[in-house]
Protein backbone atom coordinates (compact mmCIF):
# COMPACT_ATOMS: atom_id res chain seq x y z
CA UNK A 1 0.00 0.00 0.00
CA UNK A 2 0.83 3.76 -0.53
CA UNK A 3 1.85 4.69 3.45
CA UNK A 4 3.47 8.41 3.35
CA UNK A 5 5.97 9.01 6.35
CA UNK A 6 7.03 12.10 5.58
CA UNK A 7 4.74 14.48 7.42
CA UNK A 8 5.80 17.69 7.19
CA UNK A 9 4.07 20.12 9.67
CA UNK A 10 5.40 23.48 8.15
CA UNK A 11 3.45 27.05 9.06
CA UNK A 12 1.34 27.59 6.87
CA UNK A 13 1.37 30.99 5.73
CA UNK A 14 -1.75 32.51 3.39
CA UNK A 15 -3.59 29.22 3.01
CA UNK A 16 -6.06 29.43 0.25
CA UNK A 17 -9.26 29.63 0.94
CA UNK A 18 -10.42 26.22 -0.66
CA UNK A 19 -9.41 23.75 1.55
CA UNK A 20 -12.42 21.36 1.10
CA UNK A 21 -11.31 17.74 -0.03
CA UNK A 22 -13.08 15.91 -3.14
CA UNK A 23 -13.50 12.28 -4.17
CA UNK A 24 -13.89 12.07 -7.76
CA UNK A 25 -15.86 8.96 -9.70
CA UNK A 26 -13.65 7.96 -12.99
CA UNK A 27 -16.28 7.40 -15.65
CA UNK A 28 -18.69 10.22 -16.44
CA UNK A 29 -21.77 9.40 -14.53
CA UNK A 30 -24.34 9.17 -17.43
CA UNK A 31 -22.43 9.74 -20.64
CA UNK A 32 -19.57 7.38 -20.95
CA UNK A 33 -20.70 4.96 -18.61
CA UNK A 34 -21.54 2.86 -21.87
CA UNK A 35 -18.37 3.92 -23.58
CA UNK A 36 -15.92 1.30 -23.45
CA UNK A 37 -12.98 1.73 -21.21
CA UNK A 38 -10.18 -0.31 -20.16
CA UNK A 39 -10.69 0.69 -16.27
CA UNK A 40 -14.18 0.22 -15.74
CA UNK A 41 -14.88 -1.95 -12.84
CA UNK A 42 -17.87 -4.25 -12.64
CA UNK A 43 -18.81 -2.21 -9.75
CA UNK A 44 -18.32 1.10 -10.77
CA UNK A 45 -20.71 0.16 -14.22
CA UNK A 46 -23.15 -1.04 -12.13
CA UNK A 47 -23.05 1.83 -9.65
CA UNK A 48 -23.73 4.72 -12.42
CA UNK A 49 -26.93 2.01 -13.73
CA UNK A 50 -27.97 2.17 -9.89
CA UNK A 51 -27.91 5.89 -9.63
CA UNK A 52 -29.53 6.78 -13.05
CA UNK A 53 -33.16 8.20 -12.56
CA UNK A 54 -33.11 7.60 -8.54
CA UNK A 55 -31.72 10.86 -7.53
CA UNK A 56 -33.23 14.47 -7.72
CA UNK A 57 -30.49 15.91 -8.73
CA UNK A 58 -27.69 13.70 -10.93
CA UNK A 59 -24.89 12.31 -8.94
CA UNK A 60 -21.75 12.75 -10.17
CA UNK A 61 -19.71 12.05 -7.23
CA UNK A 62 -18.26 15.11 -7.66
CA UNK A 63 -16.77 14.76 -11.23
CA UNK A 64 -17.95 18.21 -12.42
CA UNK A 65 -15.09 19.20 -9.78
CA UNK A 66 -12.11 17.31 -11.71
CA UNK A 67 -12.93 18.39 -15.58
CA UNK A 68 -9.84 17.16 -17.09
CA UNK A 69 -10.11 13.59 -15.49
CA UNK A 70 -12.55 13.40 -18.32
CA UNK A 71 -10.68 14.71 -20.65
CA UNK A 72 -8.68 11.75 -23.55
CA UNK A 73 -7.09 14.36 -25.68
CA UNK A 74 -3.24 14.55 -26.15
CA UNK A 75 -2.14 18.01 -24.44
CA UNK A 76 0.79 19.63 -25.53
CA UNK A 77 3.85 19.27 -23.13
CA UNK A 78 4.97 22.76 -24.02
CA UNK A 79 2.07 24.24 -23.72
CA UNK A 80 0.81 22.13 -20.69
CA UNK A 81 4.31 23.81 -18.89
CA UNK A 82 3.92 27.54 -20.86
CA UNK A 83 0.04 27.86 -19.82
CA UNK A 84 -0.80 25.81 -16.89
CA UNK A 85 1.02 25.44 -13.52
CA UNK A 86 2.07 21.98 -14.11
CA UNK A 87 5.34 22.17 -13.68
CA UNK A 88 5.19 23.80 -10.56
CA UNK A 89 2.72 21.65 -9.05
CA UNK A 90 4.92 18.28 -10.31
CA UNK A 91 8.05 20.17 -8.88
CA UNK A 92 6.27 20.26 -5.32
CA UNK A 93 5.32 16.95 -5.43
CA UNK A 94 8.69 16.02 -5.96
CA UNK A 95 9.41 17.32 -2.91
CA UNK A 96 6.48 16.04 -0.99
CA UNK A 97 7.08 12.54 -1.94
CA UNK A 98 11.13 12.39 -2.29
CA UNK A 99 10.79 8.78 -2.14
CA UNK A 100 7.62 7.73 -3.72
CA UNK A 101 6.35 6.58 -7.11
CA UNK A 102 4.43 9.15 -8.55
CA UNK A 103 4.42 8.48 -11.86
CA UNK A 104 1.44 6.21 -11.77
CA UNK A 105 -0.74 7.12 -8.51
CA UNK A 106 -0.63 11.06 -8.72
CA UNK A 107 -1.57 13.65 -11.43
CA UNK A 108 -1.65 17.14 -11.54
CA UNK A 109 -4.31 18.98 -13.40
CA UNK A 110 -6.77 21.85 -13.40
CA UNK A 111 -9.90 21.60 -10.94
CA UNK A 112 -12.56 23.88 -9.66
CA UNK A 113 -11.61 26.24 -7.58
CA UNK A 114 -12.91 25.31 -4.21
CA UNK A 115 -10.78 21.83 -4.36
CA UNK A 116 -7.74 21.23 -3.73
CA UNK A 117 -6.97 17.65 -4.33
CA UNK A 118 -8.74 14.41 -4.50
CA UNK A 119 -8.65 10.37 -4.91
CA UNK A 120 -10.26 8.74 -7.76
CA UNK A 121 -10.54 5.04 -6.25
CA UNK A 122 -11.77 4.39 -9.94
CA UNK A 123 -8.22 4.29 -10.83
CA UNK A 124 -6.29 4.72 -7.86
CA UNK A 125 -4.90 8.06 -8.48
CA UNK A 126 -4.34 10.95 -6.68
CA UNK A 127 -5.13 14.02 -8.17
CA UNK A 128 -3.52 17.32 -7.40
CA UNK A 129 -5.11 20.71 -8.27
CA UNK A 130 -1.76 22.72 -9.78
CA UNK A 131 -4.20 26.18 -10.46
CA UNK A 132 -4.82 25.76 -6.54
CA UNK A 133 -1.82 24.73 -5.08
CA UNK A 134 1.08 27.71 -4.97
CA UNK A 135 2.99 26.55 -1.60
CA UNK A 136 4.93 23.41 -0.75
CA UNK A 137 3.31 23.53 2.91
CA UNK A 138 -0.07 23.39 1.23
CA UNK A 139 0.93 20.34 -1.12
CA UNK A 140 2.42 18.66 1.58
CA UNK A 141 -0.87 18.63 3.45
CA UNK A 142 -3.15 17.81 0.20
CA UNK A 143 -0.51 15.04 -0.46
CA UNK A 144 -0.67 13.48 3.20
CA UNK A 145 -4.52 14.09 3.31
CA UNK A 146 -5.25 12.12 -0.06
CA UNK A 147 -2.61 9.34 0.80
CA UNK A 148 -4.82 8.49 3.81
CA UNK A 149 -7.78 7.78 1.37
CA UNK A 150 -5.35 6.09 -0.83
CA UNK A 151 -3.87 3.98 2.10
CA UNK A 152 -8.05 3.31 3.25
CA UNK A 153 -8.32 2.53 -0.81
CA UNK A 154 -5.68 -0.31 -0.33
CA UNK A 155 -5.99 -1.42 3.18
CA UNK A 156 -10.23 -2.23 3.12
CA UNK A 157 -13.28 -3.05 1.45
CA UNK A 158 -14.27 0.79 1.24
CA UNK A 159 -17.19 1.48 -0.79
CA UNK A 160 -16.57 5.34 -2.06
CA UNK A 161 -19.33 4.88 -3.99
CA UNK A 162 -22.52 3.21 -2.19
CA UNK A 163 -22.03 3.72 1.53
CA UNK A 164 -21.76 7.56 2.71
CA UNK A 165 -20.21 5.78 6.31
CA UNK A 166 -17.05 4.78 4.55
CA UNK A 167 -16.83 7.81 3.14
CA UNK A 168 -17.36 9.66 6.12
CA UNK A 169 -15.07 7.58 7.95
CA UNK A 170 -12.03 8.54 5.52
CA UNK A 171 -13.07 11.96 5.76
CA UNK A 172 -12.78 12.28 9.70
CA UNK A 173 -9.35 10.40 9.16
CA UNK A 174 -8.00 12.45 6.86
CA UNK A 175 -9.07 15.52 8.19
CA UNK A 176 -7.23 14.10 11.58
CA UNK A 177 -4.42 12.77 10.21
CA UNK A 178 -3.00 15.00 7.85
CA UNK A 179 -2.24 18.58 9.35
CA UNK A 180 -5.51 20.49 8.09
CA UNK A 181 -6.99 21.02 11.56
CA UNK A 182 -3.73 21.81 13.23
CA UNK A 183 -4.26 24.79 15.74
CA UNK A 184 -2.04 27.08 13.28
CA UNK A 185 -4.15 26.37 9.92
CA UNK A 186 -7.36 27.07 11.97
CA UNK A 187 -5.92 30.14 12.97
CA UNK A 188 -5.70 31.44 9.66
CA UNK A 189 -8.99 30.44 8.68
CA UNK A 190 -9.68 32.34 11.90
CA UNK A 191 -11.78 29.60 13.29
CA UNK A 192 -11.44 30.31 16.84
CA UNK A 193 -11.54 27.24 19.35
CA UNK A 194 -8.83 26.00 21.58
CA UNK A 195 -10.27 22.72 23.64
CA UNK A 196 -10.72 19.84 22.01
CA UNK A 197 -11.50 22.23 18.81
CA UNK A 198 -9.46 19.40 17.12
CA UNK A 199 -12.55 17.73 16.74
CA UNK A 200 -15.26 20.40 15.71
CA UNK A 201 -12.62 21.19 13.04
CA UNK A 202 -12.45 17.98 11.94
CA UNK A 203 -16.08 17.33 11.77
CA UNK A 204 -16.51 20.34 9.78
CA UNK A 205 -13.98 19.35 7.51
CA UNK A 206 -15.80 16.30 6.82
CA UNK A 207 -18.81 17.72 6.15
CA UNK A 208 -17.65 20.13 3.82
CA UNK A 209 -15.55 17.60 1.76
CA UNK A 210 -18.42 15.10 1.62
CA UNK A 211 -21.23 18.17 0.72
CA UNK A 212 -18.55 19.21 -2.45
CA UNK A 213 -19.21 15.59 -4.04
CA UNK A 214 -22.07 14.06 -2.51
CA UNK A 215 -26.30 15.02 -3.31
CA UNK A 216 -26.90 14.42 0.29
CA UNK A 217 -28.61 17.25 2.43
CA UNK A 218 -26.62 18.90 5.68
CA UNK A 219 -28.70 16.53 7.87
CA UNK A 220 -28.03 13.44 6.51
CA UNK A 221 -24.02 13.86 6.29
CA UNK A 222 -24.24 15.15 10.15
CA UNK A 223 -26.36 12.18 11.16
CA UNK A 224 -23.31 10.04 9.09
CA UNK A 225 -20.54 12.10 10.46
CA UNK A 226 -22.18 11.55 14.14
CA UNK A 227 -22.57 7.95 13.83
CA UNK A 228 -18.82 7.26 12.31
CA UNK A 229 -17.20 10.06 14.31
CA UNK A 230 -15.72 7.83 17.56
CA UNK A 231 -14.60 5.12 15.75
CA UNK A 232 -13.02 6.72 12.76
CA UNK A 233 -11.42 9.35 15.16
CA UNK A 234 -9.68 6.88 16.97
CA UNK A 235 -8.19 5.21 14.10
CA UNK A 236 -4.69 6.35 13.43
CA UNK A 237 -3.46 3.49 10.94
CA UNK A 238 -0.80 4.17 9.54
CA UNK A 239 0.07 6.35 12.64
CA UNK A 240 0.33 4.90 16.26
CA UNK A 241 -0.74 8.71 16.86
CA UNK A 242 -1.77 11.47 15.22
CA UNK A 243 0.99 13.54 14.17
CA UNK A 244 0.60 16.92 15.19
CA UNK A 245 4.54 17.76 15.30
CA UNK A 246 7.69 16.99 13.27
CA UNK A 247 8.52 15.40 16.11
CA UNK A 248 5.47 13.50 16.33
CA UNK A 249 6.18 12.74 12.66
CA UNK A 250 9.54 11.31 13.29
CA UNK A 251 8.43 9.37 16.17
CA UNK A 252 5.94 7.44 14.24
CA UNK A 253 8.24 6.95 11.37
CA UNK A 254 11.12 6.01 13.58
CA UNK A 255 8.05 3.08 15.14
CA UNK A 256 7.12 1.87 11.79
CA UNK A 257 11.28 1.15 11.09
CA UNK A 258 11.32 -0.54 14.67
CA UNK A 259 8.00 -2.27 13.83
CA UNK A 260 10.24 -6.09 13.28
CA UNK A 261 11.44 -6.54 16.62
CA UNK A 262 8.44 -4.50 18.33
CA UNK A 263 5.72 -7.20 17.01
CA UNK A 264 8.41 -10.27 17.58
CA UNK A 265 9.05 -9.26 20.91
CA UNK A 266 5.46 -8.74 22.33
CA UNK B 1 30.28 -7.15 28.58
CA UNK B 2 28.02 -4.64 29.46
CA UNK B 3 25.02 -6.22 30.02
CA UNK B 4 23.55 -3.63 26.96
CA UNK B 5 26.14 -5.39 24.68
CA UNK B 6 25.03 -8.68 26.31
CA UNK B 7 21.11 -8.37 25.49
CA UNK B 8 22.07 -8.20 21.79
CA UNK B 9 23.33 -11.85 21.46
CA UNK B 10 21.27 -14.51 20.91
CA UNK B 11 21.68 -17.44 23.48
CA UNK B 12 19.96 -20.60 24.07
CA UNK B 13 16.97 -20.06 26.33
CA UNK B 14 14.26 -18.05 25.73
CA UNK B 15 14.16 -15.71 28.34
CA UNK B 16 17.39 -14.34 26.64
CA UNK B 17 16.64 -14.04 23.13
CA UNK B 18 13.66 -11.58 24.33
CA UNK B 19 14.57 -8.08 24.66
CA UNK B 20 12.50 -5.41 25.32
CA UNK B 21 10.09 -3.84 22.01
CA UNK B 22 11.71 -0.80 21.66
CA UNK B 23 14.67 0.37 23.01
CA UNK B 24 15.11 2.19 26.29
CA UNK B 25 16.39 5.46 25.25
CA UNK B 26 13.34 5.23 22.99
CA UNK B 27 11.44 4.77 26.02
CA UNK B 28 12.80 8.12 27.13
CA UNK B 29 12.31 10.27 24.15
CA UNK B 30 9.06 9.47 24.61
CA UNK B 31 8.50 10.27 28.24
CA UNK B 32 10.37 13.88 27.79
CA UNK B 33 8.44 14.29 24.39
CA UNK B 34 5.05 13.49 26.05
CA UNK B 35 6.09 16.18 29.18
CA UNK B 36 6.72 19.04 26.53
CA UNK B 37 4.80 22.26 26.75
CA UNK B 38 4.17 21.52 22.86
CA UNK B 39 2.49 18.40 23.56
CA UNK B 40 0.78 19.51 26.00
CA UNK B 41 -0.49 21.93 23.92
CA UNK B 42 -1.58 19.47 21.04
CA UNK B 43 -3.38 17.30 23.89
CA UNK B 44 -5.48 19.83 25.33
CA UNK B 45 -6.59 21.13 21.66
CA UNK B 46 -7.17 17.49 20.94
CA UNK B 47 -8.89 15.77 23.74
CA UNK B 48 -9.40 18.66 25.65
CA UNK B 49 -7.22 17.45 28.81
CA UNK B 50 -2.92 17.46 30.22
CA UNK B 51 -1.26 13.97 28.51
CA UNK B 52 -0.61 11.29 31.12
CA UNK B 53 3.22 10.36 30.69
CA UNK B 54 4.15 8.82 33.55
CA UNK B 55 3.75 5.09 31.52
CA UNK B 56 6.08 6.23 29.32
CA UNK B 57 8.99 6.46 32.59
CA UNK B 58 7.74 3.42 33.92
CA UNK B 59 8.17 1.53 30.79
CA UNK B 60 11.82 3.34 30.94
CA UNK B 61 12.65 1.80 34.45
CA UNK B 62 11.15 -1.57 33.50
CA UNK B 63 13.88 -1.67 30.30
CA UNK B 64 16.50 -0.73 32.05
CA UNK B 65 15.72 -2.90 34.95
CA UNK B 66 15.80 -5.99 32.37
CA UNK B 67 19.35 -4.74 31.13
CA UNK B 68 20.56 -5.20 34.04
CA UNK B 69 19.06 -7.93 35.99
CA UNK B 70 17.33 -9.42 33.40
CA UNK B 71 13.94 -9.52 35.67
CA UNK B 72 11.16 -11.24 35.10
CA UNK B 73 9.21 -8.82 36.73
CA UNK B 74 10.35 -6.21 34.46
CA UNK B 75 10.36 -8.15 31.84
CA UNK B 76 6.29 -8.49 32.48
CA UNK B 77 5.50 -5.09 33.10
CA UNK B 78 6.60 -3.82 29.86
CA UNK B 79 4.83 -6.64 27.70
CA UNK B 80 1.58 -5.37 29.74
CA UNK B 81 2.31 -1.75 29.55
CA UNK B 82 3.22 -2.11 25.64
CA UNK B 83 -0.02 -4.62 25.04
CA UNK B 84 -2.60 -2.30 26.82
CA UNK B 85 -0.64 0.09 24.80
CA UNK B 86 -2.10 -1.80 21.77
CA UNK B 87 -5.28 -2.26 23.31
CA UNK B 88 -5.92 1.03 23.73
CA UNK B 89 -4.89 1.93 20.01
CA UNK B 90 -7.33 -0.26 18.91
CA UNK B 91 -10.04 0.45 20.92
CA UNK B 92 -12.70 0.88 18.41
CA UNK B 93 -15.28 -0.77 16.06
CA UNK B 94 -13.84 -0.54 12.64
CA UNK B 95 -16.23 0.83 9.74
CA UNK B 96 -15.04 -1.51 7.10
CA UNK B 97 -13.49 -4.96 6.46
CA UNK B 98 -10.21 -4.89 6.14
CA UNK B 99 -8.49 -6.78 3.33
CA UNK B 100 -6.33 -9.36 2.95
CA UNK B 101 -4.46 -8.26 -0.30
CA UNK B 102 -4.49 -4.40 -2.68
CA UNK B 103 -7.11 -4.26 -4.98
CA UNK B 104 -6.27 -6.01 -8.11
CA UNK B 105 -6.73 -2.91 -10.24
CA UNK B 106 -4.58 -1.04 -8.04
CA UNK B 107 -1.41 -0.91 -10.06
CA UNK B 108 -2.74 -1.51 -13.73
CA UNK B 109 -1.66 1.06 -16.29
CA UNK B 110 -3.47 3.78 -16.90
CA UNK B 111 -5.47 4.83 -20.05
CA UNK B 112 -3.57 5.52 -23.27
CA UNK B 113 -3.89 9.29 -23.61
CA UNK B 114 -4.79 10.75 -20.84
CA UNK B 115 -3.54 13.96 -19.74
CA UNK B 116 0.44 13.81 -18.59
CA UNK B 117 0.87 12.43 -15.13
CA UNK B 118 3.28 13.50 -12.70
Amino acid sequence: PLVAYHVTQKTVVGVTSFTARARARHAMAQSSAKEENDHQTKESMAGSEKKTGTERYSEDYGYRLFPERKEYKYKSLIAESLFTFRHKCQLMLTFAMERMDKNRHFSCEDCDSIVSGGFDATTSQIVLCQNNIHQQSHMNRVVIHELIHAFDHCRARVDWFNNLRHLACSEIRAANLSGDCSFINEMFRVNSGFKKHHQECVRWRARRSMDAVRNVSQKELDLVIDEVFDSCFKDHAPFDRIPHSKKDAKFAYRDFQNRDRYYANL
Amino acid sequence: MTPHQRSGISMAGSNLQWRPPRSCDVYWSEFKHCRSWKHWFHEYYTYGRAPECQHWKQDYQSCKEWESTRSVLAKESLLESERKRIADQRNFTPVWELRQKPPEDWDLPLNQGKPQDP
